[in-house]
């Protein structure tokens, strides 16, 4: 498999979250990834401490000509995740227009970070761009439920408001929308939460079809970073396995999800009140073992 | 397995050297890498051309400062490779000796970078901080002939004086030394070049001794970038799994470069095209293709054991 990943996300000295949680995986998955640090921090917010350093949109820019005065400018992917700055969210949309222009068939995966649980954790100016410059050209998303809501300014109480804020975002760009977590009760308990998916594709006959899908997913009682990394990372390489299949790109993601997060919350509590965040680092090492 | 490496190596965007180069191969074999990048570049030096941003001493100390002010300034190795820069170079220094204060059992692991085939390509003024402040903390050391020559301040031309300055340098501190490649003509002719390593070892009744090995390694066509990185990284692993056994760590960390050199050239060769020379993009190590050699490598070489002496 010869398939080049662009991921430009930040970069942890210490644990998994963005490029650390992203780009490990995808090697062991066999994907080439060139990854561009837009940050470099000890670890990440969540600890009591952090100290580091961030990449400006020059920067940025900076290192995409070097790429670009090399002739390598050439991929098959984009991942991006967690952001803080417009400049710098700006500068990615016009790095990756320029990339598409030099592969047309390369696919944008977008994870939308804004927020979650009714608030932003993000300045607010930077709604308007993944709003009107980033969605658009994003071929993924994979929002959760707030994202969602707040990108299309609809709220999403039922499943079939599930279903129209996911076709409003096919509509915004991406032909693959994942919702990855939302309120909406689960069929199998309060201990499960409910993710829901929906692709669009053209059959060889050139109509269009939307394939839609739901999933029950295990709650775990415990607070993760890095997992939403981890997760757009997972979908991009499965849908890259299954590109017309959604269901069985969303059951080898979420699985592979589960699994590092049993074996990071039974290493969390192995050790007797070692419930801090450094104990909650996603078990990525054994992650290999259960990739298949 | 529970072993934790702090890396302190470039970053680049495309290509495998520095971090690139060690991570991937230390995390396959099991290995948690927190990784100080100390530069981002867009690629290798070796492209026709580079861009990117260097970490300053005092941004590594910040790093650093958020690691130990959450209490996670715990390790058990640590590795580093090539630096530019002196002031940075002391930071290390001063780095690795606090976390030595933190664990006393923490290896480190040390490419003394400096240059080959007889001419230096960093400032020379980096020679005397690796002589004098680096080198007597490192616990692994795997220069070439021309760095072990530069640090000793002695010539090799025979066997002997290889071994005499593998010594020199234990006498320096590391009781681990890798020649990882020298001009020493080998038996099986001149498509091999000769590495040579040392190690001392206590005795469990309290004495000590050495295992002195050479090996003849398969020359390749081709200028790589990263592999010393690579190198460096597989001996951290396999010293690790084979902490007395310094043959066996070197047979599987030599085997291993010569999956991913063969690898790596096939598929250059095949990008460039018949009577083309590939480039320095074609030429990056084919590390991630290289996954099943890195875990288990079939061994290709076997290192011969020079002596075993009691002192």
């Amino acid at each position: 498999m010869e398939c080049r990943v662009l991921s430009i996300q930040s970069h942890v000295v210490r644990g998994y979250v963005g490029n650390k949680s992203a780009s490990f995986p995808l090697q062991l998955l066999g994907f080439e990834v060139d990854s561009i640090n837009s940050v470099q921090f000890s670890n990440h917010t969540g600890y009591s401490h952090w100290k580091g350093q961030v990449l400006t949109a020059d920067e940025l820019h900076v290192l995409y000509e070097g790429i670009k005065l090399n002739n390598v400018h050439h991929y098959d992917y984009v991942l991006t995740g967690y952001t803080r700055d417009t400049s710098f969210l700006e500068m990615v949309v016009d790095i990756v227009q320029e990339l598409k222009r030099a592969n047309p068939n390369l696919v944008y995966v977008c994870d939308p970070v804004l927020g979650d649980h009714g608030s932003m954790y993000v300045p607010q100016n930077l709604y308007p761009v993944y709003k009107n410059k980033v969605v658009p050209v994003a071929d993924i998303i994979t929002p959760n439920q707030f994202e969602a809501e707040l990108l299309t300014g609809k709220n999403i109480s039922t499943e079939k408001d599930a279903v129209e804020v996911m076709d409003l975002l096919h509509a915004m760009g991406p032909d693959t929308v994942v919702i990855t977590s939302s309120d909406l009760p689960s069929r199998l308990g309060d201990r499960f939460l409910v993710s829901l998916g929906s692709q669009r594709h053209v059959r060889p006959d050139g109509s269009r079809t939307t394939q839609r899908v739901r999933l029950e997913v295990p709650k775990v009682d415990a607070v993760f970073v890095g997992t939403g990394d981890l997760f757009a990372a997972m979908l991009l390489a499965w849908t890259h396995h299954y590109p017309t299949d959604l269901k069985t790109a969303c059951e080898k993601t979420f699985s592979v999800m589960h699994h590092v997060i049993q074996r990071t919350i039974s290493y969390a509590h192995g050790e007797n009140n070692r419930t801090s965040y450094q104990r909650l680092k996603l078990s990525l090492f054994e992650f290999h073992e259960q990739k298949h | 397995m529970e072993c934790r490496v702090l890396s302190i190596q470039s970053h680049v965007v495309r290509g495998y050297v520095g971090n690139k180069s060690a991570t991937f191969p230390l995390q396959v074999l099991g290995f948690e890498v927190d990784s100080i990048n100390s530069v981002q570049f867009s690629n290798h030096t070796g492209y026709g051309h580079w861009k990117g941003q260097v970490l300053t001493a005092e941004e590594l100390n910040v790093l650093y400062e958020g690691i130990k002010l959450n209490n996670v300034n715990h390790y058990d190795y640590i590795l580093t490779g090539y630096s530019r820069d002196i002031s940075f170079l002391e930071t290390v220094v001063d780095i690795i000796k606090e976390l030595k204060k933190a664990n006393p059992s923490l290896v480190y692991v040390c490419d003394p970078v400096m240059g080959d085939q007889g001419a230096m390509y960093v400032p020379e003024n980096l020679l005397p901080v690796y002589k004098n402040k680096v080198v007597p903390l490192a616990d692994i050391l795997t220069p070439n002939q021309f760095e072990a020559e530069l640090l000793t301040g002695r010539k090799i031309n025979t066997e002997e004086d290889a071994i005499e300055v593998m010594d020199l340098l234990h006498k320096m501190g590391p009781e681990t030394v890798v020649l990882t490649s020298t001009d020493l003509p080998s038996k099986q002719g001149d498509q091999f070049l000769v590495a040579l390593g040392s190690q001392k070892i206590k005795k469990p009744d309290g004495t000590n001794t050495d295992q002195k090995i050479c090996m003849d390694i398969p020359k390749v066509d081709a200028v790589f970038v990263g592999t010393g990185d690579l190198f460096a990284a597989l001996m951290l692993a396999w010293t690790h799994q084979h902490p007395k056994d310094l043959k066996t760590a070197c047979e599987k960390t030599v085997s291993v470069m010569h999956h991913v050199i063969k690898r790596t050239i096939t598929y250059a060769n095949e990008m460039a095209g018949p009577r083309k020379r590939p480039t320095p993009a074609q030429l990056e190590l084919r590390m991630v293709q290289s996954k099943a050699d890195i875990e288990n490598p079939a061994i290709v070489v076997e290192a011969k054991v020079l002596q075993k002496s009691s002192q």
